[in-house]
């Protein structure tokens, strides 16, 4: 009974306000309930170039942090676990920083020369994706070593050894499809984290979702809900992917401990 | 010259000695134990020989070539391990043909030998299925099918049987030990189950403390243990504590019981301290048989375990344990009662102290 009510209460803190938000973004046109906002939205000029620009930027910053994550998160577990505390902390510092601090840092730091970075917007762009990469670090170190020490790391690695696998078989064959979902779990999040970011985007000048979304809230009226709606729904279909890559996955690898 | 040489190896981690020069020659076609307790360095030595761990020194040769410092997968030797280490994302046929994938073989090599292979450990139905849809049993039997394919020229075998049922361990262990002698492979298999050890092997290397106790065959080291160790960790041992009487004809004293001892008095002089040592099944009530020792003994306790019941007897102060076999007409003593019991003086073995 209590617990039915601690669910309701939970549910209308969530549902009351997104509902409001998907009954605003219905109420384009005048007196009438469609999809009008959804309509403008989408063909708004700046839109689609900011939403692409979102998109290659996660894009890319996926495939760097997996890049360096997933080499450092294997040999943590495989060589030296009693650096993985130091690794954690490293990984949990975006959590510690603001980003208004680690903006400004940033700027300070690559608008001089030898490090002159800020100069033109591409080389801002990839600044702000390696900025992304550092932000990502947290949920993708976390998704991968939950990954890894879901699988027995050091014996499939010997084992794929001793039938002559060299480090990349390992790495390609054995070890990535077994951790496929703590993988793309990792990435996920990282998409919505990039997907949705604000405050370095907006002051390193960058066209993207984030500077885009703040833009629209100051001008329209119903725009903004929709757009609330669409990046709701973006985020929600990654959940749903991971969940859905991730139950036949997790009953594989428990039953071949 | 033997086919795999593990010669004055020793093994340091840190400060801590694990294994403390090795010495061992295996031949070709020879099924050699690791047997001993945890920490013994029998699977460090294992691991040494796959090239999991290199060596502090000393020499590893194979087939005549040096494979001390070699990267395990430069290594051609087959490893088992006791959480069978399936590819998880692979399926039988997959797992088992993955070494010769690594290898570059042709597919139709590969899919000969992983017929082959999947027929020598009678899963064909299987072949098709993912590691979690296999019982224990059949995972290890995929393991040893994977290991074998790339023709190795070891099998190691690290605890390959732990995991699995009393049963199934039974039935698997002939199985491993059948199809080792078929295809004539040197395999090295290490266990702390002296059962095992004993039933598998054509060689028993007992470890303790990262040493080598005794090497010999499973007759040699159950019935011949050289060491205290030995005699206590493979098979049940009666001890007690008794004293050299008579060194020349072997006579030793336990509680003023005195006690006649084919061997290991050698050496030793009247009043030494030393341990008796007596296996259960040695001992029976002398009106069985008459032998060279022939004590009184006190029924203490019986025990029904099955195909063998275990007297308990109190032969001076100290309590032996006898094992009788069982059959359904056996008369057994009452308890409280006085009996005399016997052992060959070849069942008696004389130990340090």
């Amino acid at each position: 009974m209590v617990s039915g009510l601690i669910f309701l209460v939970i549910s209308l803190y969530f549902l009351v306000p997104l509902g409001a938000t998907f009954y605003w973004s219905l109420r384009g046109e005048k007196d009438v309930l469609g999809l009008e906002a959804y309509r403008k939205l989408f063909a708004d000029t700046n839109f689609l170039p900011a939403f692409s620009e979102s998109i290659i930027n996660a894009v890319a910053t996926i495939l760097l942090s997996l890049l360096i994550v997933v080499p450092t998160a294997y040999w943590v577990t495989l060589r030296l676990p009693k650096l993985r505390p130091i690794v954690e902390f490293i990984t949990l510092l975006p959590f510690v920083i603001p980003a208004i601090v680690l903006v400004f840092g940033i700027i300070r730091l690559y608008s001089r020369p030898p490090l002159l970075l800020t100069a033109t917007y591409d080389s801002s762009r990839v600044l702000l994706i390696c900025v992304y990469v550092a932000l990502s670090f947290p949920y993708m170190f976390r998704s991968v070593d939950n990954g890894l020490r879901a699988i027995d790391v050091r014996t499939l690695t010997e084992a794929a050894q001793s039938l002559g696998a060299n480090w990349g078989t390992i790495l390609f064959r054995v070890i990535f499809p077994n951790i496929r979902v703590a993988l793309l779990s990792g990435a996920l999040l990282t998409f919505a984290i990039v997907i949705g970011e604000l405050t370095i985007a907006l002051y390193m000048a960058q066209h993207t979702l984030g500077p885009y979304m703040a833009n629209l809230t100051r001008s329209k009226v119903y725009e903004p809900s929709a757009m609330a709606i669409v990046a709701f729904a973006i985020t929600w279909a990654a959940m749903g992917i991971i969940d859905f890559i991730g139950r036949g996955s997790s009953k594989r690898i428990a039953n071949t401990e | 010259m033997p086919y795999l040489s593990i010669s004055h190896v020793t093994k340091q981690f840190g400060d801590a000695v694990v294994v403390d020069d090795f010495n061992l020659d295996i031949e070709k076609g020879e099924f050699v134990s690791f047997l001993g307790p945890s920490g013994c360095g029998k699977t460090t030595t294992l691991r040494m020989v796959a090239g999991f761990e290199i060596p502090t020194s000393g020499k590893i040769m194979l087939d005549g070539a040096d494979i001390t410092d070699k990267a395990p997968n430069q290594r051609n030797v087959g490893m088992i391990f006791q959480s069978y280490a399936l590819f998880p994302n692979m399926t039988v046929a997959q797992n088992i043909g993955f070494g010769l994938r690594v290898r570059k073989e042709p597919e139709a090599t590969i899919k000969q030998r992983v017929e082959e292979m999947v027929s020598l450990i009678n899963l064909e139905k299987h072949a098709n299925k993912y590691p979690y849809q296999l019982s224990g049993g059949q995972q290890q039997r995929v393991s040893l099918a994977r290991a074998l394919a790339i023709h190795p020229q070891v099998l190691l075998l690290d605890e390959p049987l732990s995991a699995l049922d009393a049963k199934i361990r039974i039935s698997l262990r002939s199985e491993i030990r059948a199809i080792q002698k078929k295809l004539g492979i040197t395999a090295i298999f290490v266990t702390h189950d002296q059962e095992e050890a004993l039933s598998i092997s054509d060689r028993i290397v007992v470890m303790n403390t990262g040493v080598m106790e005794q090497v010999g065959t499973p007759f040699e080291i159950y019935n011949f243990p050289k060491t205290r160790f030995v005699a206590n960790f493979v098979g049940s041992l009666n001890t007690a504590d008794a004293e050299v009487v008579d060194p020349a004809n072997g006579l030793v004293s336990m509680d003023g019981v005195q006690f006649e001892s084919a061997e290991g008095t050698e050496g030793r002089k009247k009043g030494d301290k030393v341990k008796i040592a007596i296996r259960p099944e040695r001992l029976s009530f002398a009106a069985d048989q008459k032998k060279a020792n022939v004590v009184d003994a006190t029924i203490e306790n019986i025990t029904f375990l099955g195909s063998v019941v275990r007297i308990q007897v109190k032969i001076g102060n100290t309590k032996f344990n006898m094992d009788t076999f069982n059959n359904p007409f056996l008369e057994l003593p009452a308890l409280g009662s006085k009996e005399q019991v016997t052992c060959s003086k070849e069942a008696v073995l004389v130990l340090d102290e």
